[in-house]
């Protein structure tokens, strides 16, 4: 007698789930393998297998004898970020405020603002540094450098400004003013606090876009090199874990940011779901 | 801001007598080329419960946002009490507005949703969170003060809508779709809580429904809309038993449309001819139109009989239509059955349950469909649309 069937998985399940399985093998497996080597003891090489477990390379990287000035870098690196990611917030959230009240040649401001995603960073790169010679300016992470990078990440939070007002009902503002407020106590108590999550986002973006740059700032960070172009000077001329070790820190304090940024998303979500 | 002194006075203020009127003068309003709203004059009296009815597009919640202040006419005055409105904050108006979607602040406790026209008046914080918390028991959900509005049910988020509104201390409450985002049930219970908070608030209520039932069950008067214009104004008794226009007669869904030309007049009535040559009696109602001028005549539906054709005689009597039978459908307490006539028009009976069974007909029987005279009210217009009215099938 036959069982009842409930339908078994078909076999593209099987497929997909082995692609997928190789995905997060190709896309985790590098990160791991980086980790884990930055333990490297001061016998061994620049690969596997691990020997003598040690800290030696992180101290390595932080009291620098023989690699590069990471700590400089990481120094000028994370100013960097966190001004893009100021910057970008302020800009972007302000520019997504102004695109909902439909302006003459709104959509030429909004092409004009995309099309700097899609030019080469590296181009855009010496076209920056030969301006700023032509200005008689001279090269720094804090001007030049901070220019190519909201080239790059006000694109993105204008992006994500758009999502996230275009789920913004204007009947909430509408409630506010039916409710006595003026325009500014409408942002300041109602508008403001509803896109905080999105806001929160447009932030990481900014930060992380920044913090991990590098076409971009190639040749607009001048003499004093950021973290990405530190790390890229080690490859060609460090050959020892420290490489690692670096690898390792920098990925934790991306981490670290993606954390507090998702984190805060979820406290406020949580609060609004009524946990509290 | 200049706020109007009278609605920062403590809650509960009582608004003079006619505080609460609004007076729509030649009011228009155009979106492009499109009049939403085409010059509109309409008083809605103090303290009345009002429902602006028509199908969607009809310029019914234009006319409520203009009023709320938040859409700003092409041209004409709004009064609100003696004061000429347009221009003012909603506060200033007096009005208060209940949204479609409640539009709760997701950020703010229920309390704190409700304390917020306080607090944008700087009401110190325990002062705002006592009066919230007075007026959360008057709509008695003082059990949720501190919940968030995605975690109450949509009747809750009614009531707290309706709070937030009340605590302004409105001459008029403006209600958009109140009570469409509700289930059937909580649509009724609503409707009669609506009801009972206008009656002991006193205050103006401006409804907005594409609901028929909901209008006649709740409006002291029914404003009927079609595409920018005022179809009827008048109270729910008048529009569902004597509707002004073929196109109300239809809308309210209760009546049969006929439309004949005038044949004969005498002093107690009027004979029409249908094109098909059917006859119908009327009574003269106001000033007697001319020989051979087409009429509209309508009839309830709960005034039709319904009998197999005799001999084929049947189309020869006057006051009754022939047809077949195309659809009934059991309504519980009456059967609908809607008839196809021969000229293609749809005949709505809603014949008693009893009368039906006694003798049921099904789809496809030929019947005629009778009515008396006494039962004929005219319209003041005469038919154009016909069979065409997307309406004309519609029943309730």
């Amino acid at each position: 007698m036959a069982l009842p069937s409930y339908g078994k998985r078909p076999w593209t399940f099987y497929v997909l789930a082995t692609l997928f399985t190789l995905f997060v093998i190709f896309l985790y497996g590098p990160m791991i393998s980086v980790l884990i080597l930055s333990f490297q003891g001061p016998s061994a090489a620049l690969n596997f297998p691990l020997r003598d477990p040690s800290l030696m390379w992180f101290d390595e990287l932080f009291n620098p004898r023989r690699v590069g000035d990471v700590p400089g870098a990481f120094r000028r690196s994370l100013p960097l970020a966190l001004i893009t990611m100021l910057l970008t917030v302020v800009i972007a959230v302000t520019a997504g405020f102004a695109f909902r009240h439909r302006f003459r040649g709104a959509t030429l401001v909004f092409y004009m603002a995309i099309a700097s995603l899609i030019i080469p960073g590296l181009v855009l790169s010496i076209g920056i540094l030969v301006t700023a010679r032509f200005l008689g300016l001279s090269a720094n992470w804090y001007t030049t450098a901070l220019g190519a990078h909201l080239s790059w990440t006000l694109p993105f939070g204008l992006l994500i400004m758009f999502a996230v007002l275009g789920r913004l009902s204007p009947s909430y503002e509408e409630a506010s003013y039916d409710l006595g407020a003026t325009r500014w106590q409408t942002v300041k108590d109602v508008v403001l606090p509803i896109v905080f999550p999105g806001i929160i986002a447009v932030a990481l973006f900014g930060f992380t876009l920044s913090y991990d740059e590098f076409p971009r700032s190639w040749l607009t960070v001048g003499t004093l090199n950021t973290l990405p172009l530190e790390i890229w000077t080690m490859t060609t001329n460090v050959t020892s874990p420290a490489l690692y070790a670096l690898g390792t820190v920098t990925t934790i304090v991306s981490f670290i940011v993606i954390a507090l940024a998702l984190g805060s998303i979820l406290l406020i979500q949580r609060r609004r779901s009524g946990s509290s | 801001m200049n706020y109007a002194p009278t609605s920062i006075s403590p809650a509960h203020s009582v608004h003079t007598k006619g505080a609460g009127e609004i007076r729509l003068v030649n009011l228009t309003k155009s979106f492009g080329d499109m009049d939403a709203v085409k010059d509109i004059n309409l008083t809605i009296p103090h303290g009345s419960y009002c429902c602006l009815l028509g199908p969607s597009g009809c310029g019914k919640t234009t006319i409520l946002r203009m009023i709320a202040g938040h859409e700003t006419p092409t041209t004409g005055e709004i009064y609100i009490g003696d004061d000429m409105v347009v221009g003012k904050t909603p506060v200033e108006r007096g009005t208060a507005m209940m949204f479609q979607s409640y539009a709760l602040f997701p950020h703010l406790s229920v309390l704190d949703n409700v304390a917020f026209y306080l607090k944008m008046r700087g009401v110190g914080k325990e002062e705002r969170r006592t009066r919230a918390r007075e007026m959360l028991e008057r709509v008695q959900l003082s059990h949720l003060a501190n919940r968030m509005p995605a975690q109450l049910s949509g009747g809750q988020q009614q009531r707290v809508a309706l709070a937030r509104s009340l605590i302004t201390n409105p001459k008029v409450l403006l209600l958009d779709e109140p009570l469409s985002a509700l289930d059937e049930f909580l649509r009724l219970r609503m409707r009669g809580e609506l009801k009972n908070l206008q009656d002991e608030l006193g205050i103006t209520f401006v409804h907005v429904t594409h609901t028929q039932p909901e209008a006649i069950a709740l409006a002291d008067m029914v404003v009927v809309m079609d595409t920018g214009r005022i179809e009827q104004a008048a109270s729910a008794n008048e529009i569902y038993n004597r509707p002004a226009t073929p196109y109300v007669a239809r809308f309210m869904g209760g009546q049969n449309v006929l439309t004949g030309r005038v044949e004969s007049i005498s002093p107690t009535g009027m004979v029409l001819k249908s094109e098909k040559g059917e006859i119908f009696n009327a009574p003269l109602t106001g000033a007697a139109p001319k020989l051979g001028e087409p009429v509209s005549i309508s009839m309830r539906r709960d005034r039709i009989s319904i009998s197999k054709p005799q001999n084929g005689k049947g189309a020869q009597q006057a006051d009754a239509v022939t047809g077949v039978v195309d659809s009934t459908e059991y309504q519980g307490s009456f059967v609908k059955v809607s008839i196809v006539l021969d000229g293609g028009e749809t005949f709505v009976a809603n014949m008693p349950d009893h009368e039906f069974f006694a003798e049921p007909v099904d789809h496809g029987v030929p019947v005629v469909a009778r009515w008396k005279p006494e039962h004929v009210h005219v319209l003041s217009k005469a038919d154009t649309e016909g069979t065409k009215d997307p309406y004309a099938g519609s029943g309730h």
